[in-house]
């Protein structure tokens, strides 16, 4: 196991590599200068060159790109070119923003979902399974920045009951969380409903009946640990995509996260925040996803990692 | 067992959950500032908190470096001059001035007495160190163009401060006023080093910095000292609210709900799709005026078509300026004939627009014929990918149809933007400006402005003469007597194409006292004479 782990690990950065020669080629091969930004037009052309000598733009670009890699390696994200802040700190600043949201939604999607999903397939093609299917098609269907903008308005904007948008207390992750996690908790809870119902046609559950035990019994140890390793696959996937994919979220209840201030470093190219965000997002997917490899031989003890 | 086993999991996933998001609230929660109305109502101490919503936050809070000057530099710092309600220059640090019979020395008497954040005097060093930091090359600041007049900073004595000009400049004042100009305690870069800008920024003004969360909110706090105010407020000494809390909402219908419901107090710059709205709600005074702003349609005055000037006179004549108020900005706004706003009363040519060119479509016609194009024209039409300019772009591409000229729109993202008219790709163009100064057409219309801000690339050599004459005129009324004639011959070239002046529309809750509208620097009196109930 520690083997496999370890093995993983280092597999993780070429990924990493790779990533980062793709954002960094993107970023500086597309249009716009940060310099302008900083300068404004109006400026000398002595200072221009001034500035893009010292920000290191002038040189071309694998030896830029080398000498990124050569302080990432040190542990070095850079700094901002317009904040003029060393980018780890800027990122940390904001990660926790997006992990608590994160974590906040992919809690109620786990709540949410594994009843729904078990509710539906054990009672398979009746009125409690179209409902609860169709509210889960509804949830997919509905991107998680409006479903967000809904709850806004109802429970925040007519009811009261939540601040609009801002960052701070408890009160003001409520209504993002749920907006993250419900439109998750659809997605999860059809794949528990199919995988169950998979599981449900095999024919250790007939044994498993036949031998007298209770349908409590055979659903819930029998059926639901084995219907578990999609489910663990897809949420490894989903949690990986929690910390980067709630951009829009964060836009519309103004989370100071830090896919805010990806977006915002992409239109203003800040080259250096950009590339040491997406190092951060790159290693967190990744790192869900053998979270999620970890969790399968947990679940499945036929599963081993030699 | 296997159930067992199974709950175990379940239940160190979930707490795991729960501690983390435990864990990061804890360590990253902010003190709480009043952002909704419920925590209004709870907070303890009845703290005057004023929330005013922006669109973005600031990238440093240092009015040197920065190019985008958030509105908290307007708190903190004071300016050598201060603008009143009437766009006239008073008195702000500096309490006098005298400008020499040359018009090339001028000589500002400081105010005593006035302090620092950090406890400091602020003395005449302050203001040499502040001017010479922006004018050093190796700054990179970008207002030190801006300052290319100041030839030198001299310190007569603690309160009195001389600079020499390398020309006469009467528009010292406006560039001394603006937010770009507050005024720093001498060597804060050296004293105060990186985290001077991010962490701490002082200045003189009525409120001091007190905390930022990056992408969420400033927070000022009343300066109890400031006694130092201009004369023109009716209150000079600390400020009637007690914080200003600066908050970001990138989203436009997140900050309208924000302000119906009381999580922010003014709103600046109101679409105009929530206007009507707006108007309608008790608790809402909504104010309306012309902005300092103008939007028009440009061109590569360099390319042809467009260096014949009956091509651009053509354009000019073929835009219905009237249907792109009432469809674009559904009838809220002004058209536009002129190259400066009329907020600018002194600078701005009245005659304008019996001057320009009136939309008609037979003579843009007749025009485009005379000029060698009888069958029309094939061009790119450029603009920004907001909301407001590809609309104004479709609308404008269908009047341009009517002429025989046929447009592809082609959006950009606001760098790629900036970086394409830099290259000099552009053809036909979209374009707002927003400035409160005639010297807007020096920025964009000095062939020495080329290939940007100049993206018109009007490279002609009788602009830049009556520009330069205008610039150093002795005093401020012949200068705006000379931009007139600068104004006059820019509609006769047709240079650009002006379309529309958009509205100012400000929206303040009720619970905000003695708010005053102000054309161009709205919120200068917030800090000090407004109330919050």
């Amino acid at each position: 196991m520690l083997k496999y782990l370890i093995r993983r690990l280092i597999l993780m950065i070429p990924v990493v590599i790779g990533m980062t020669v793709i954002v960094f080629l993107i970023l500086h091969l597309a249009p716009g200068d940060p310099v302008d930004l900083i300068v404004g037009p109006n400026v000398t052309p002595e200072v221009y060159e001034n500035i893009r000598r010292r920000l290191g733009l002038d040189q071309p670009l694998i030896i830029q790109y080398l000498k990124f890699m050569k302080s990432v390696i040190k542990g070095d994200l850079g700094v901002s070119i317009l904040q003029e802040r060393p980018v780890i700190e800027l990122i940390l600043e904001r990660l926790p923003v997006t992990l608590q949201i994160g974590f906040a939604g992919f809690l109620i999607t786990f709540v949410i979902a594994i009843p729904t999903g078990i509710l539906a397939a054990v009672n398979r093609n009746t009125i409690i399974d179209y409902s609860c299917m169709t509210g889960a098609m509804l949830g997919i269907s509905l991107p998680t920045f409006w479903f967000g903008l809904l709850l806004m308005y109802f429970f925040a904007y007519k009811m009261r009951l939540f601040p609009i948008s801002g960052y701070g207390s408890l009160k003001h992750l409520v209504l993002p969380a749920f907006a993250l996690g419900l439109t998750n908790a659809a997605i999860t809870a059809r794949m528990v409903r199919s995988s169950m119902l998979e599981v449900l046609r095999q024919d250790y559950i007939r044994t498993a009946r036949s031998k007298g035990l209770a349908e409590k019994v055979v659903i819930y140890q029998h059926a639901l640990k084995n219907a578990m390793i999609p489910i663990i696959t897809l949420m490894g996937l989903r949690l990986g995509w929690i910390i980067g994919g709630s951009v829009m979220l964060e836009i519309v209840f103004s989370i100071p996260g830090l896919g805010r201030l990806i977006v915002e470093s992409i239109l203003s190219r800040d080259y250096p925040v950009v590339q040491g965000s997406m190092i951060v997002l790159t290693s967190s997917i990744i790192l869900a996803n053998i979270l999620a490899d970890i969790l399968y031989a947990v679940v499945d003890p036929r599963i081993r990692y030699n | 067992m296997l159930e067992k086993r199974f709950v175990k999991i379940l239940a160190v996933l979930m707490i795991l959950s729960f501690v983390s998001v435990a864990v990061l609230g804890g360590c990253s929660k902010a003190p709480e500032t009043s952002q909704s109305s419920q925590g209004e109502e709870k907070q303890e101490k009845k703290e005057k908190v004023l929330v005013i919503g922006y669109d973005r936050d600031a990238e440093i809070l240092d009015t040197i470096k920065t190019a985008w000057y958030s509105d908290a530099l307007i708190y903190i710092h004071d300016r050598l001059v201060s603008r009143d309600y009437d766009f006239k220059y008073k008195p702000g640090l500096a309490k006098s001035w005298d400008v020499s019979e040359d018009g090339l020395t001028w000589t500002f008497h400081l105010r005593e007495g006035v302090k620092f954040h950090d406890g400091s005097p602020f003395t005449a060093k302050d203001v040499k160190w502040t001017i010479d930091t922006i004018k050093d090359p190796n700054t990179g600041s970008p207002y030190r163009n801006d300052l290319k007049a100041i030839k030198e900073v001299i310190v007569k004595d603690d309160h009195t401060i001389v600079m020499k000009l390398n020309y006469p400049f009467p528009n010292l004042l406006f560039n001394l006023s603006n937010t770009a100009s507050g005024i720093h305690p001498a060597n804060a870069y050296e004293k105060y080093g990186d985290d001077y800008g991010k962490k701490i920024v002082i200045g003189t003004g009525p409120f001091k910095f007190k905390e930022w969360v990056k992408g969420d909110r400033i927070v000022l706090e009343k300066n109890e000292e400031y006694n130092w105010g201009p004369e023109w407020m009716s209150n000079r000494g600390p400020a009637l609210i007690d914080k200003i809390v600066l908050r970001t909402i990138p989203d436009e219908n997140t900050r309208i709900m924000e302000l119906e419901t009381g999580g922010i107090h003014i709103l600046r710059n109101v679409p105009v799709a929530h206007l009507e709205r707006l108007e309608k709600n008790p608790d809402i005074q909504v104010y309306r005026g012309p902005a300092t702003k103008l939007g028009y349609l440009a061109y590569a005055t360099d390319k042809k078509p467009f260096t014949d000037v009956r091509v651009r006179r053509a354009i000019n004549h073929a835009v219905n300026r009237e249907e792109i108020i009432n469809y674009v900005f559904r009838g809220v706004g002004e058209v536009a004939y002129g190259y400066l706003p009329p907020a600018l009363k002194d600078e701005y040519l009245e005659e304008s627009k019996d001057l320009a060119y009136n939309y008609n479509p037979e003579k843009a016609k007749q025009l485009l014929a005379e000029a060698g194009y009888p069958d029309g024209l094939k061009l790119t039409l450029s603009a920004d990918n907001s909301s407001r300019s590809q609309k104004l772009a479709e609308v404008l591409q269908s009047q341009l149809k009517e002429v025989g000229i046929e447009t592809e729109i082609q959006l950009y993202d606001s760098a790629s933007y900036k970086a394409m008219l830099k290259e000099g790709k552009q053809e036909l163009f979209i374009r707002q400006y927003s400035w409160p100064n005639a010297d807007i057409l020096d920025w964009f219309l000095l062939s020495s402005q080329m290939p940007y801000p100049n993206h018109s690339r009007w490279n002609d050599p009788k602009t830049d003469e009556l520009i330069k004459k205008a610039a150093s005129m002795p005093t401020w009324e012949e200068r705006a007597e000379a931009y007139k004639e600068v104004q006059k011959y820019l509609i006769e070239q047709a240079v650009w194409c002006p379309i529309y002046i958009p509205e100012q529309i400000i929206a303040v809750r009720k619970e905000v006292k003695n708010f005053k509208y102000h054309p161009w620097m709205l919120q200068y009196n917030d800090g000090f004479d407004m109330m919050v109930e």
